[in-house]
């Protein structure tokens, strides 16, 4: 069941392969951005440059692009269609949510790609992996928000503008996580919201030998963030615009 | 219970017991009690959120039952939901695919979902078989409401289950379709389907149901044959009150459910 489930999610993301492929350039467009911005290297420098760009793209795809995918679905009876099966409802959820994470890392190494011309950042093999696998990891935080966002909202137009709203306080709050730029309270707030947390864990995949305390932390952070809003997004998850 | 009463409780495609189902503080369903034989169609009538579409979604498992039973064959559908899922057919009153899979991708899907291994030629075959060969590349929304009805019809129907439930299956059709379609659903009767469908057409009730049953206000009130049902009401006053002439099933059904307008 989950197999035919993946088959069909994977071919409808494929042939929205316009839309997947916009998904790449805000990343790409950041990560120009910084390393060529005055203010740049006051953010954190290349490597945390390459984790916001990366953090962006891993939340446009959960919070924008899955959550407008699941918010259609639903209102056009897709869910109720599949429900009506004997596929579990786990799987129906688990192969949209799967599909929403190789997008990402096909982002992640298309920006990892980029990150080596435009910022001359080059990991070693073991550091390509560790931060593959950090994404996949870090997904569970927004596709989480992504869950929270469509679970709770029925309406379609609601879900895309709170999508859209909800990028200040958990993305773009977490630009400064390491720059003192707004003062070191704006600092501190900024590092351990959900963007915050997420660029300090794939910065420090990036770099395992200067893996420190904050990194631990921000790995437990996004551990919370993760059980929290996915737990909100499943526990309440409506199924039907009804 | 006797020998005599669980033969007949075998014979049963479908035994739902004292339904009871609320949205809210409002009862949608309340009480509701339906027998459907081996090989039957029983059609549930009723006027606009009279209940019919909640009963067959706690049937099909989309809403959870305050109380009651519900037996598809010998499986309880709320103690094995998965079981019974695998032994019904489902055509909901709005059906949607995923928009961008063709109607072959759509067909393979199901397929794998009721674990029925199919090959493309296969699914060409059956798609062939409901005049839908040359739509096969085509995506859902592309196709006529009639086309649309047939691969809604094609997927609830391709695990051949014993049971086949029906939300308003003709509604929109223009006439040729709707007969195809009662062509189509005659068909699986003969090859031994039960099918409970709901319908808001008295004529559709009276051409392929064997047994109809009309539900108003969550309640079910009565249940027969089309004929049967006539025969029973025809000198109810509130039936010859709008009866024009001889006495229909519509006229039964207004006269039993009243005539104000309802959602």
């Amino acid at each position: 069941m989950l197999r035919a489930l993946l088959e069909a999610d994977l071919t409808v993301q494929l042939r929205n392969g316009r839309a997947l492929l916009l998904t790449f350039f805000p990343p790409l467009a950041v990560l120009y951005g910084l390393s060529t911005a005055k203010r740049g290297a006051q953010l954190g420098g290349p490597i945390v440059n390459v984790a916001l760009a990366l953090t962006l793209g891993i939340a446009l795809i959960a919070i924008l692009g899955y959550t407008a995918s699941v918010a259609r679905d639903r209102e056009l009876g897709v869910f109720q269609r599949l429900r009506v099966t004997p596929a579990p409802t786990w799987t129906i959820m688990v192969s949209r949510l799967s599909v929403q994470v190789v997008s990402m890392l096909a982002m992640s190494v298309v920006v990892l790609a980029a990150a080596a011309v435009i910022e001359k950042v080059t990991l070693d093999p073991a550091a390509y992996l560790l931060t593959l696998a950090m994404v996949i990891f870090c997904s569970a935080v927004f596709l989480g928000v992504g869950q929270a966002l469509v679970g709770l909202i029925k309406s379609v137009d609601t879900v895309n503008a709170l999508g859209r709203l909800s990028f200040l306080p958990l993305v773009a709050l977490g630009l400064f996580g390491h720059s003192d730029v707004f003062g070191t309270t704006f600092e501190t707030i900024s590092r351990w919201s959900p963007g915050g947390a997420v660029a300090t864990l794939l910065s420090g995949a990036m770099r395992p030998v200067a893996w420190t305390a904050d990194t631990w932390w921000a790995l437990l952070a996004s551990v919370l963030y993760s059980i929290i809003f996915a737990g909100i997004g499943i526990r309440w998850f409506q199924w039907s615009t009804r | 219970m006797s020998d005599t009463g669980q033969t007949a409780r075998h014979a049963l495609a479908l035994q739902v017991e004292d339904l009871r189902v609320s949205y809210g503080p409002k009862r949608a369903v309340d009480g509701v009690a339906l027998e459907i034989n081996e090989g039957e169609i029983f059609g549930l009538l009723g006027p606009n959120g009279a209940g019919k579409t909640t009963t067959l979604s706690a049937i099909e498992g989309l809403v959870r039952p305050d109380s009651g039973s519900i037996r598809i064959g010998d499986i309880d559908a709320r103690t094995n939901p998965a079981a019974a899922k695998a032994r019904m057919g489902v055509q909901l009153q709005s059906t949607s695919f995923q928009s961008n899979l063709t109607i072959r991708e759509i067909v393979r899907l199901y397929a794998g979902l009721y674990g029925v291994p199919l090959t493309r030629a296969g699914i060409d075959d059956l798609l062939a078989n409901v005049h839908l060969g040359e739509e096969a590349s085509k995506r859902f929304s592309q196709l006529s409401g009639g086309q649309q009805k047939r691969v809604s019809l094609v997927i609830a129907t391709i695990q051949s289950p014993p049971l086949v439930l029906l939300d308003e299956p003709t509604a929109g059709l223009d006439p040729q379709a709707r007969r195809q379609l009662w062509d189509r659903i005659e068909r699986l009767r003969d090859i031994g389907r039960s099918i409970l469908l709901t319908t808001h057409s008295m004529e559709e009730a009276q051409a392929v149901c064997h047994r109809v049953a009309i539900i108003d206000n969550g309640k079910l009130i009565t249940v027969d044959t089309p004929a049967g049902l006539i025969e029973k009401h025809k000198n109810d006053p509130r039936v010859l009150k709008v009866a024009h002439g001889q006495v229909t099933l519509e006229d039964v059904f207004i006269g039993l459910t009243g005539s104000d307008l309802r959602d």
